[in-house]
This record gives C-alpha cells, structure tokens and sequence, in this order.
C-alpha cells in the first residue's frame, strides 16, 4: 500500500479530477459543510496528506470568524470607546481562525509533503500542523480533538477496527467522527456503468497522467473490497460511536459515515 | 537549445531548495524545527504518555521512559513506532553538559 502512494501522491490531486471529474470536490466541501465547524474547533484529519480536508476546514472557519466580526462590528457601533476598547483586550481578534487547530496526520511522508507544499503556496500557515504517524497507532493523547476525519484513507488502513479505535480514544466526549469513502452503489443499473467506468477508465487514466496502471488498479480494486454502508456501521458502532449514521453520495459511490462520542 | 537545458536546470534545483527549506542530500541546512502547538497533542504512539522532550541537537522528540527518540524531518515529525531510533537508555545527559 506504501509504495502505490508513493507513486500516486505527487500526481494524487490531478488524478482525484481525472477520476473523479472534479467531483471528489464537492464530496469534499460538502464533508465540511456537515462538519459545520465553528472557530476553535480542534480537527484532526487522518490519511489527509494532500490537505484538501485542513484547507477547506480552515476556509470555512474563516469565513464563519469573519462573519461573526462583522457581526460583533455592527453591534459595536453603539458602544463607547472605552468599551470597545475592552472588547478588544478580552477577545482572541487577532486570530483570523478565532483559535482554529488542524492536524494532518499520514502515513506516507511524499503526501505529507506534498500537501505542506500546497499549503505554502495557497498562503496557509497558521493553525495547520503534519504529523507523519499510523491511524491503527496515533500519535496523540486521549480526548484532544473536537473531530476527527479520513477521507478517502480508511478503505486503505489494514485494521480498520484499530482505527477505529484510535478515532474514538483521542476525540472529546462530545466529539464526532466523520469518515468519507467510496462505497456501494445498490442500483443494479448504475452499479454496472460504475464497475464499467472503474475498471476500464479508471486505469487508463492511471497510466497517461500518472504512468501508473497498477496503482489505480489497486485504488479500484480496494474500493470493490471496502465494507459496504451498513458494515461500515456497524463497525463504527463497534468501537463505541453513537447516532451512528451515513449519508450517500452520487447514489452511493461515496459515502459519509458520521458518529459521536459520548 | 543546449543554454535553455541547463537554465532550466539550475531553475529545478533551485525551486527544489527553496521549497523545502534545505538542500536535499546536503545534509548542512538547520533541520526545520517543530510546529510548536503540535506538543499539546503529542505522546509517544506506543506508550501513549507524553513525549519527555525536544532534543534541539539531533531533532528528535525523545521517549525516556522507553528509551526511543522519533526524528523530525524538514519539520514533520515521524511518530511511527518503526521509525523510533533507541537511545542510549544509560546516559545521564547526551554529552551536552560535560564540562
């Protein structure tokens, strides 16, 4: 698994639009859209290395700081100076994430790599730390994080359940788990123009963009292998989420799995 | 043709250096420190219990009571069990404060 993410991980954004026609996203924003993280959450994304997950968090508690700003703005046209003032004094301003944390944790260091390149040149730097490190043994102590996310990552973790319960022991009691992945398309019809499109496309696409056939094998045939929507479940409620629930995408080629800790 | 080559050549090297921060096979850069919030989070994925220190001098996260320090490349630290370098468990300071 390490050396088909060698090879694809500088390729890995330009093969995800091939793939998935630009796709993978919207997949992507509407996961953070669910997340609908409020500014000083504290986010962990697992087998994020490329970063797409930690920018898109990062904008969207931006955007939310910079609404509450404006908000704050408005309301403080009617205060004096002095009380502005003090508002001021109290108030974390001078943090456009309002306090925001991401963490990006991999197993491959070329995506790491990749992914703090990406970060450099879009401009991102505060709030956002790689760390190289296994989902099935994660580097960080217990009850730190507000979520916890892997997208498009735990189909390639060899014990799912471990992770699983790595998610669960270093999320906050009240912490969700959010995990986006390929999944199983139940419409007969659809499922077939899918396996068409995976296994006849998908590959070629591999071997001109990437000159890499037998990766995107691999990435197709571990998508067909992956525990469908309700054995994904049932899994996640194995290692002790609850309101354990998942929301398909594109009739169900990507699925959204979310649950709490309690 | 053969000018062009080389400039783009050298132009290679050069964005390859400056995007990393330090020349890769020089080994002679200072090695990139850590982002520092990240030791709120992080503990020794084995044992679980926070990480002893930061040694500046190999840039390494070191585990005492296990006797393993994981190592910080162009600032990323690797905290994969497999990467652990054991320490000397013995030694009462690295070296450092030897008169």
């Amino acid at each position: 698994v390490y050396q088909v993410f060698e090879n694809v991980a500088r390729k890995y954004d330009v093969m995800n639009d091939s793939m998935t026609l630009g796709i993978h996203r919207v997949w992507k924003d509407i996961l953070v859209h669910k997340m609908n993280p409020c500014p000083g959450t504290l986010l962990l994304d697992v087998a994020g290395g490329t970063g797409d997950i930690a920018f898109r968090f990062i904008n969207y508690v931006r955007s939310v700081r910079q609404r509450q700003l404006q908000r704050k703005l408005k309301h403080d046209q009617n205060l004096s100076w002095q009380e502005i003032f003090e508002s001021y004094q109290n108030d974390k301003f001078n943090n456009s994430l309002g306090d925001s944390q991401v963490v990006v944790c991999d197993i491959n260091r070329e995506m790491l790599k990749v992914g703090k390149q990406k970060a450099q040149h879009l401009g991102y730097s505060e709030g956002l730390s790689w760390v190289l490190g296994n989902a099935e043994e994660l580097p960080f102590d217990d009850d730190k994080f507000d979520v916890y996310t892997i997208a498009f990552g735990i189909r390639n973790v060899t014990r799912i359940d471990l992770a699983l319960q790595e998610a669960y022991r270093v999320l906050k009691p009240g912490g969700r788990f959010l995990c986006l992945e390929f999944s199983h398309v139940s419409n007969p019809l659809l499922s077939r123009l899918y396996d068409l499109y995976s296994f006849q496309v998908i590959p070629v696409l591999g071997e001109v963009i990437a000159g890499d056939w037998r990766s995107y094998q691999y990435l197709v045939e571990s998508i067909r292998q992956f525990p469908p929507q309700e054995e994904l479940k049932a899994m996640i409620e194995d290692a002790g989420f609850f309101r354990v629930d998942y929301e398909n995408l594109n009739f169900g080629i990507v699925a959204i799995h979310s649950g709490f800790k309690l | 043709g053969h000018r062009r080559h080389c400039h783009r050549q050298q132009e290679h090297e050069q964005s390859s250096g400056s995007g990393s921060g330090s020349d890769s096979g020089s080994g002679s850069a200072r090695p990139q420190p850590l982002e520092p919030s990240l030791l709120r989070f992080l503990v020794c994925p084995l044992s679980k219990r926070p990480l002893s220190r930061y040694e500046e001098s190999t840039n390494e996260l070191i585990n005492e009571e296990l006797g393993i320090a994981y190592p910080i490349i162009d600032g990323i630290p690797n905290m994969v069990p497999e990467a652990a370098r054991r320490t000397h468990s013995k030694a009462p300071a690295e070296g450092s404060e030897q008169p």
